[in-house]
């Protein structure tokens, strides 16, 4: 009896042993197992040719402009775009984009008399002085170049150049950045006016529409009006200048990209409270409109300048005249950017705000 | 000292509390080693992830260094190629640099003259204010910097001085300029979420424009993380940027903890930046911990289970066989104890069965419960003289046929073989009452046989007297009526010892 009991219990055993191993490995069987912001309105970076068909595969051109500085560094993109966008189209487009260091008609003539020696389709100025450089290009022209203008200047209206592309509305400009001016002062106080380079369209454009906007109110008065010739240091000598012999300034009016940096500099420095608009899109100018110190910058959208300077030259070098295939002035915009832009303006042109 | 004999309750109840605490601490040991491990996890995902960082952001360094050496190098070839070259016009130049940059892979290649005029493959231009490297007259050797297109781009721009002539004109410099996006993909970083990169300039500004993290993302990541760790950890990190050192910060947003590890790319000014989300590897580690843990609960109940059945069968078993010892022991001791009491030549009691017997009887008799009781003395007679004239066989044959006389006789008395050729019988209840029949039946049949030769039995007998004490005292009685007996039965004929 007992010995039947003791096979069974060993069976049992064998059996209840194999069924923990079983269950016991059954459980490690189991599986243990992310603004585009409204900067289009300012500046337009997405850009691509039109329809036209140029008539060559080969281009080759001649810009100059004013005086070296980031605003042309800025119109020099926009026609790289452009270029590169041809040569993807197999046209090959080559061209020189030259400045002296400081504006100058003297110097900018030289370059044109030199470039119309060379094999260029195309020539293309920023004008520097209206007055002089205008006779220039009428004979450059009667000579049989093709010359057009771009950027911020054009030449005299009677001026033979066969097209423009920029800024189309430079005494607008001047006229509303100072009504921003005028409005934020309430209407009154002394004024101070910075221009740019003596002669240079836009420039004095800005600076005419700035007197005249003025002029609208009685309780404002323009103290001084001085000309940086595109120099940021001589904009804060003149700044400096200004608010010394009145220091009870209550305002700027900035015409070209220099005037503000050098103004606000000279602000900052002196301790005014005095309120600045200007023109573009300075990096240090956007820093200081960031900081409150500048109160408003109008913008012009130096790219598209560039890329529509490149476009309409190829149409021109083909012989074209301003007509249905472009006009005889191609606008492009400015926009009027405050403090609560500023950090976005830095970001989209300079890529680091904190630079 | 004296043992506490053990019951089969102690034995159940100390098998209940050891179970319990088995189980107890089979549950507490499981927890812990889950507990452990968890600690343990945390612990590997720190130093997995952290190594794992650095051994990203070594790898990447070295890439951009690698890439920026390769382009100082294809420069400096390019440069000695084209000063080889007699190129007479600026359409050669250009053409030149072109087939270099093509030749060399090289991103934007250009060349600048001693007034900053930049020649490239298609352009040429006034570049000082375009190119800050341009601002110092002379370049000492070479530089990189980054250059902040308009328009949100950005470039590395490398650049060495040169010193050859072209066309005449005096060239100072040299540069290229890559696309970050470029260098981008190059680092080609994993695209499952876990690890992001991005290169930032040492005041903590999102170069590459990739997204570190959701939290991150392509905010400078000083304001970023500001907050967010101590102030202390925070400034050793911007410090760590502006000396172009490398190091790793850990802060946790919404209870999700981030990793970063950051290491200088050296001589850009820049800072490569890896992350890993440890709540990845930690979400991953715990599912498997998890699944883990339920795989071990469904373990510990299986096992549970099986061992509550086997201890139930096996209690059940261990009860059957102690239960069938126990019979067997049971019967054993009735086996033993019947051979103990038991005559073995004639099957009835024997002296020690009447000796237990006696002790009880007198127990009884001093406590008086004991009122009727008859004792009779039997003695065959003539059983040595058969023993020694019919050997031992006859004489045990005598022995066994004269007990079965007695036994015949007194069929309701107790009968006791006390020696060779002795026997006692005790009656009690209806072998008392009927005593004297019996006993003149007894003697009747015994006179018949020794006519016929067949056993002759001498009893004496006597019963329980009021001063009697004990059973010996009536044995004395009945004893020497027997010897009375066996005189008058040798009379009638009966053998004696001798004949």
């Amino acid at each position: 009896m007992s010995e039947k009991i003791n096979n069974i219990f060993r069976k049992f055993l064998i059996v209840a042993f194999s069924i923990v191993i079983a269950g016991t490995s059954s459980g490690y069987s189991n599986d243990t197992e992310i603004k585009a912001d409204d900067t289009e309105g300012v500046v337009d970076f997405v850009h691509s040719l039109d329809d036209y068909v140029p008539a060559k595969n080969r281009y080759n051109f001649y810009f100059t402009y004013k005086i070296v500085h980031p605003w042309w560094d800025a119109v020099a993109l926009g026609m790289e775009d452009a270029q590169k966008k041809y040569l993807d189209k197999g046209i090959v487009i080559t061209y020189e984009y030259m400045a002296p260091d400081a504006a100058s008609y003297e110097d900018q003539t030289k370059r044109l008399l030199e470039a119309q020696k060379g094999d260029y389709d195309v020539i293309g100025v920023d004008v520097a002085d209206e007055e002089k450089i205008s006779p220039v290009l009428d004979e450059m022209v009667a000579a049989g170049n093709k010359v057009m203008t771009f950027s911020s200047s054009d030449a005299a209206t009677d001026c033979k150049r066969i097209a423009y592309v920029g800024n189309t509305h430079n005494y607008q400009d001047g006229a509303d950045l100072t009504e921003a001016l005028c409005k934020k002062l309430g209407y009154k106080g002394k004024v101070g006016i910075l221009v740019g380079s003596n002669g240079a369209p836009c420039h004095e454009d800005r600076a005419k529409g700035a007197k005249d906007t003025i002029a609208k109110y009685k309780n404002m008065e323009i103290v001084a009006v001085e000309y940086d010739q595109d120099s940021i240091d001589m904009a804060y000598n003149l700044a400096k200048q200004m608010l010394g012999d009145n220091p009870d300034i209550a305002g700027f009016v900035c015409c070209n990209m220099s005037n503000p940096v050098g103004t606000a500099r000279a602000v900052t420095e002196l301790g005014s409270s005095a309120v600045i608009v200007g023109m573009d899109h300075d990096q240090e100018a956007l820093h200081y409109l960031k900081d409150g110190v500048i109160y408003c910058l109008g913008v012009q959208d130096c790219y598209s300048i560039g890329f529509d300077t490149l476009q309409v030259a190829v149409k021109i070098a083909d012989g074209n005249l301003p007509g249905d295939l472009f006009p005889d002035k191609t606008d492009e915009s400015t926009t009027i950017i405050y403090q609560e832009d500023a950090e976005l303006m830095l970001e989209v042109l300079y890529g680091d705000v904190t630079q | 000292m004296k043992s506490r004999k053990i019951t089969e309750k102690a034995v159940i109840i100390t098998a209940a509390i050891g179970g319990v605490l088995i189980l107890i601490m089979l549950i507490a040991n499981t927890y812990w080693a889950y507990e452990q491990s968890i600690a343990s996890t945390n612990q590997a995902v720190s130093a997995v992830s952290a190594f794992y960082l650095e051994s990203m952001a070594d790898r990447r360094a070295k890439t951009i260094t690698n890439l920026i050496n390769n382009n100082f190098d294809y420069m400096e070839k390019a440069v000695s190629v084209i000063d080889d070259e007699q190129i007479e016009s600026q359409e050669e130049l250009r053409a030149a640099i072109g087939r270099m940059k093509n030749l060399l892979s090289l991103s934007r290649f250009a060349l600048v003259d001693e007034e900053d005029i930049v020649y490239t493959q298609y352009t040429t231009y006034t570049g000082r204010s375009r190119h800050p490297f341009l601002a110092n007259k002379t370049l000492d050797g070479r530089m990189i910097s980054t250059v902040f297109r308009y328009g949100s781009s950005k470039d590395l721009c490398l650049a060495i001085p040169i010193d050859i002539k072209i066309m005449g004109k005096q060239f100072k410099a040299c540069f290229v300029q890559i696309d970050i996006n470029d260098i981008v993909g190059l680092l080609a970083f994993d695209d499952q979420e876990s690890t992001h990169f991005a290169l930032y300039s040492e005041n903590g500004g999102n170069i590459s424009e990739t997204e570190l993290g959701q939290f991150i993302g392509t905010k400078n990541i000083f304001d970023a993380t500001n907050g967010n760790v101590s102030e202390e950890e925070w400034n050793s990190f911007r410090d760590d940027f502006a000396n172009g050192k490398k190091g790793t910060l850990t802060f946790t947003i919404n209870d999700v903890v981030d990793t970063i590890f950051y290491e200088p790319v050296p001589d850009t000014g820049w800072e490569l930046v890896v992350m890993i989300r440890e709540s990845v590897i930690q979400d991953q580690f715990q599912e498997i911990s998890k699944k883990s843990l339920t795989a071990n609960r469904r373990q510990i109940i299986f096992i549970l289970v099986v061992a509550s059945l086997f201890s139930t069968l096996l209690f059940y078993m261990m009860r059957r066989i102690a239960n069938d010892k126990l019979k067997e022991e049971k019967e054993n001791s009735k086996v033993f104890k019947s051979m103990a009491n038991t005559d073995s030549l004639t099957g009835v009691r024997n002296k020690h069965a009447y000796m237990e017997t006696e002790a009880q009887l007198n127990s009884w008799i001093r406590e008086g419960a004991v009122d009727k009781l008859a004792l009779i003395v039997c003695d065959i007679n003539g059983l040595k003289y058969v023993n020694d004239t019919q050997g031992h066989a006859a004489g045990d044959k005598l022995i066994k046929d004269a007990c079965s006389l007695i036994c015949n006789v007194f069929s309701h008395g107790s009968v006791y073989r006390t020696g060779g050729d002795e026997f006692v019988v005790l009656l009690s209840g209806k072998g008392y009452d009927t005593k004297d029949e019996t006993i003149a039946d007894f003697n009747r049949q015994v006179e018949e046989n020794i006519k016929t030769n067949e056993p002759v039995v001498s009893i004496g007998y006597t019963t329980l007297q009021p001063n009697d004490e004990q059973v010996h005292d009536l044995f004395e009685r009945a004893d020497h009526m027997m010897y009375d007996r066996k005189k008058e039965l040798k009379n009638m004929g009966a053998k004696t010892r001798e004949s």
